[in-house]
């Protein structure tokens, strides 16, 4: 039987995810990545990994995804220490409302029916001691597990483009896809900077907040918008923590530790599409690596931290950055077959791609290599936005 | 004690190249940060007025979004600022930019003591410092490790420096400028409360106009020099594979480690 | 009319500086099309052992103010007699270390003749006007080394400055018989300075501190095997490093967290960084800028890593170091 060719832009936490579980049809695909840098080193790399049980990110409704995130992620870290780079810190999720607080009752049942510990703690003292720093002024509760922490996207993508590799599959860092050959509205094949072409049966488009660029190669009018997902590293009074610091999530915003500092991020899903201080349509090659924040932000965040984690509002601001998140006007992703015929996406993860990822991008694997669709695809499927 | 601090806005990225067809700077981001040697030289400020007392007013010539350089140097603790932004000293070579941060000093007030970082992340002459310092016609100590400064002696700060495997303690009267290195110390970090602080601190504007500067003085039209072409490398920063056994690669990278350190 | 290729003969306790004798090589080049003489100022408290260098050298013209006095780092007399000296010889070309000391000196001297500097060359090439006359084409690098330009002094402004990298040009070779003429400017006199050097200690080797170290010696994970870190512990000491790590080296405790590089951590900007199986992720290419060796030893050949470093090496990092330290 001859092998299906597939082509993968983009060597993100998607397109090595879907690269992996491709490679698992056992030598009945010939894969390839392209990445025009490094691997899992855009995006990703300024994820804060926060794959964790009973966060709210991504809404219990897909419990499954984000439970077969968490556990790809703890069986890759168990095969090799390091290789997800997991920081089990425990999560720390504040109900400030009612509505809140039932999500996370929810989140609670899921993860002990899966076997995992979390408790809703209502004694304040108990929550103090969990976060010494925390104000507990207004809050109703707090749901807590031991059990989770945060991952690191860049050294699981990496996992993943090796595991990909070591299968047969083949990476090439440092070219970039330049056009996507369609004929008869139908792909068959891609060229690229270096002045190769090659031919596929499948090309899949896991450029996140590219996609609209990577889109444009086949006529394609991709239909996400950058949210900015602006992050601060804080170095706490007195320079370091004498406790864990836990992935602490709040609605508006989302904190957890690196190193001895302290990440600090919006919350995705409190980014408003219409605002034009939130979203927009930019270009993700001019995004620095670092800086790039707005003011606004210092304000919001102060607010914030004043009122809810009073004990580090006076750290001391390390380094932040900027990141463009890719969202479908309705924050979920788009994934499968699109109107040219080869041409499939797997794109506009928002916040969630490394929760979201191994799912996704194995659903995608079984309805690449055998034509099954499931539930999963059909939600997050792309004529749902037509 | 006064002083002031000279800071430059530069690219939070290196990542610049040229366009072959126009031979343009195409820059990866426009994004500027306060140079990273100028942060030591702030650190120096801020230690020496808890010290001593008096204010510490920081200087930039730029574009009119260098505010934000010294909206973030005021978050460190800087009290005040100035910003010379004009269209007519834009693009001068270390000579005009000398004269033009020279001329806002003196019109700004009087300053014990004038800092700034050694090099530039961008440019890296070293040279503007020294200028700056000779048309002012104060002493200048150059590539410090820290400073000094001893009450009972007043008049003079004492800068400690490296020079030839030795280490100098260089006694200067004041006024005088001292540059830093890079590394020279652990610059504080700004708070968010610091921050928000920062946006309603003093910043003086001052255009040519206000220094009164003739015009054949600065910017493009007072610099000596001029750039007449710009290439990149020849080589891109690709590494140079080495090879041989491992005894072989050792050597050679010994000789490199050594090469590098002799220049 | 101006004429000559003037070097710096910049000294320290009475002997030439290496920087300077490359320099002599650099204005031969120019020479070679301009066919002006090679000239030298000297301006130092023992000038003896210079001069008879210089001369060695085939520099033609030698121009010497006898200090006096050790006038190390002061700044302002040295360069208010240097531009006098200037003004006396005329050159059409100044040629200076670009060392801390060719830097500052000359700065002040540019602002005392109302003539440029350019700084830190790495090439200077002689271009012809349409007049027949010549001018230095001045290359140097700008943006860490992203980007070169050529800068040119402006018609008008004499003489062209420009400080030159060390290492750039190779060191003219020496050889008896030299027929310099000397000249000694006895008019010229290194007025008083505000400046003093009140101790002289030995500069001790702070390799602990990572952010002004020369040297930094960076591990990733595959130092994380074995007892590979004892090993970069022992190379970091030999080469005169400090030691920064990824995130795997600080959460295994191996160095404490502010040695950790990259974006979680610090920017670094060595002269010098040898890094040790680094797969180069973003948060760590990031945060080390404007270095001017880079060297990245890694067993993946297609590991990130070599895309940003100046030399690669494909092999295990245990072989390169026990060779290394055997060395």
């Amino acid at each position: 039987m001859a092998k299906k060719k597939i082509g993968i832009i983009g060597g993100g936490i998607s397109g090595t995810a879907l690269g992996y579980h491709l490679s698992l049809y056992d030598g009945e695909a010939e894969v390839i990545v392209f990445e025009k840098d490094t691997i899992g080193g855009a995006s990703t790399a300024k994820s804060a990994g926060t794959v964790c049980l009973f966060d709210d990110s991504l809404k219990n409704r897909y419990w499954d995804v984000r439970l077969y995130g968490f556990e790809s992620y703890l069986k890759m870290e168990a095969e090799e220490k390091g290789s997800a780079g997991f920081d089990k810190t425990g999560t720390l999720v504040v109900a400030t409302n009612e509505e809140v607080e039932k999500v996370i009752k929810t989140g609670i049942a899921l993860a002990k029916a899966a076997g995992y510990t979390g408790e809703y703690i209502t004694d304040k003292d108990r929550i103090k001691e969990i976060l010494p720093d925390i104000s507990t002024d207004n809050i109703l509760g707090a749901g807590y597990t031991a059990d989770d922490g945060y991952f690191d996207g860049t050294m699981i993508s990496n996992t993943y483009a090796k595991k990909f590799q070591k299968n047969g599959g083949v990476v090439k860092t440092g070219v970039k896809v330049t056009e996507v050959v369609v004929e008869d509205k139908k792909v068959k094949g891609l060229k690229t900077d270096d002045g190769a072409e090659y031919e596929f049966d499948v090309v899949v488009d896991c450029t996140g907040p590219w996609s609209k660029f990577t889109g444009e190669m086949v006529g394609l009018d991709v239909p996400i918008w950058h949210t900015k997902a602006e992050a601060f590293f804080l170095c706490p009074p007195g320079k370091k923590l004498d406790y864990t610091f836990p992935v602490l999530k709040y609605p508006e915003f989302y904190g957890l530790r690196a190193g001895d500092n302290i990440f600090i991020c919006k919350s995705h899903l409190s980014m408003d599409l219409s605002n034009p201080m939130h979203a927009g349509q930019w270009d993700p090659d001019k995004l620095p690596a670092t800086g790039g924040t707005d003011d606004y932000f210092i304000d919001f965040l102060l607010d914030q931290l004043e009122a809810k984690v009073p004990g580090i509002v006076d750290s001391g601001l390390v380094s932040s950055w900027l990141s463009y998140r890719a969202e479908p006007k309705d924050f979920w992703p788009i994934l499968g077959e699109t109107p040219v015929e080869g041409y499939l996406l797997s794109t506009g993860y928002g916040g969630n791609g490394v929760i979201e990822a191994p799912a996704a991008t194995r659903d995608l694997a079984k309805l690449i290599m055998r034509g099954e669709s499931t539930p999963l695809l059909e939600n997050w499927a792309f004529k749902r936005l037509l | 004690m006064n002083i002031a601090v000279l800071i430059k806005q530069v690219p939070v990225s290196n990542d610049v190249s040229v366009d072959p067809d126009t031979h343009a700077l195409v820059r990866a981001s426009s994004e500027g940060m306060v140079n990273p040697a100028d942060l030591n030289a702030i650190e120096e400020a801020m230690l020496l007025k808890e010290q001593t007392g008096g204010k510490v007013v920081v200087f930039t010539m730029g574009p009119p979004d260098a505010e934000k350089a010294l909206r973030d140097a005021m978050a460190l603790g800087c009290d005040e600022s100035c910003l010379v932004t004009d269209r007519a000293v834009a693009g001068g070579d270390t000579v005009a930019t000398a004269k033009v941060l020279a001329a806002a000093i003196r019109k700004y007030g009087e300053f014990d003591l004038i800092l700034g970082g050694a090099l530039s992340a961008d440019g890296a002459t070293g040279q503007v410092g020294a200028m700056v310092a000779e048309c002012l016609d104060i002493p200048h100590v150059v590539e410090a490790q820290g400073i000094r400064y001893d009450e009972a002696r007043a008049g003079g700060i004492v800068a400690v420096k490296k020079f030839h495997d030795k280490k100098l303690s260089i006694r200067c009267a004041l006024p005088a400028m001292i540059s830093f290195n890079f590394g020279c110390n652990e610059p504080r970090l700004a708070t968010l409360r610091s921050k928000r602080a920062a946006k309603t601190k003093p910043l003086a504007i001052y255009t040519n106009a206000d220094l009164g500067l003739p015009l054949e003085e600065v910017g493009i039209a007072g610099s000596p020099t001029t750039v007449v072409d710009s290439f990149s490398p020849k080589a891109g920063r690709k590494a140079a594979m080495l090879e041989g056994t491992a005894a072989e690669l050792a050597k050679k990278l010994k000789d490199l480690i050594e090469e590098e350190k002799g220049k | 009319m101006a004429n000559g290729i003037c070097v710096y003969a910049e000294s320290y306790k009475g002997k030439l500086e290496p920087a300077a004798v490359e320099l002599v090589s650099a204005a031969k080049e120019i020479k070679k099309t301009t066919g002006e003489k090679i000239q030298a100022i000297v301006l130092a408290e023992e000038t003896d052992d210079i001069v008879s260098r210089l001369d060695k050298l085939g520099v033609e013209e030698i121009y010497v103010v006898r200090a006096g006095r050790d006038c190390s780092q002061q700044d302002d007399a040295v360069s208010k007699a240097v531009a006098e000296m200037l003004k006396k010889i005329d050159p059409s070309s100044v040629l200076i270390p670009a060392t801390p000391e060719g830097r500052s000196i000359f700065s002040r001297v540019a602002m005392k003749l109302g003539c440029g500097l350019t700084a830190d060359c790495t090439e200077v090439l002689v271009g012809t006007k349409e007049d027949g006359s010549y001018y230095i084409r001045q290359n140097k690098p700008s943006f860490g080394e992203n980007v070169f330009v050529t800068i040119i002094t402006r018609d008008g402004f004499y003489p062209q400055m420009m400080t030159i990298r060390p290492g750039v040009y190779t060191a003219q070779e020496e050889a008896e018989g030299g027929q310099a003429k000397v000249e000694y400017f006895e008019d010229i006199e290194v007025g008083s300075s505000k400046i003093e050097i009140i101790e002289e200690a030995e500069a001790e080797n702070e390799t602990g501190s990572i952010l002004g170290a020369e040297v930094v010696v960076v591990g990733g994970r595959g130092v994380l095997e074995d007892d590979n870190f004892a090993l970069l512990e022992k190379f970091a000491e030999k080469v005169g490093g400090a030691i920064g790590g990824t995130r795997p080296m600080v959460d295994s405790e191996m160095i404490p967290f502010n040695h950790q590089i990259g974006q979680t951590g610090l920017t670094i900007r060595p002269k010098i960084c040898i890094s040790f199986g680094v797969s180069g992720a973003i948060q760590h290419t990031e945060g080390i800028k404007d270095t001017k060796l880079f060297v990245a030893v890694n067993t993946d050949e297609d590991a990130a890593i070599f895309g940003v470093a100046d030399y690669g090496i494909t092999a295990d990092l245990k072989d390169v170091l026990e060779n290394y330290l055997a060395l």
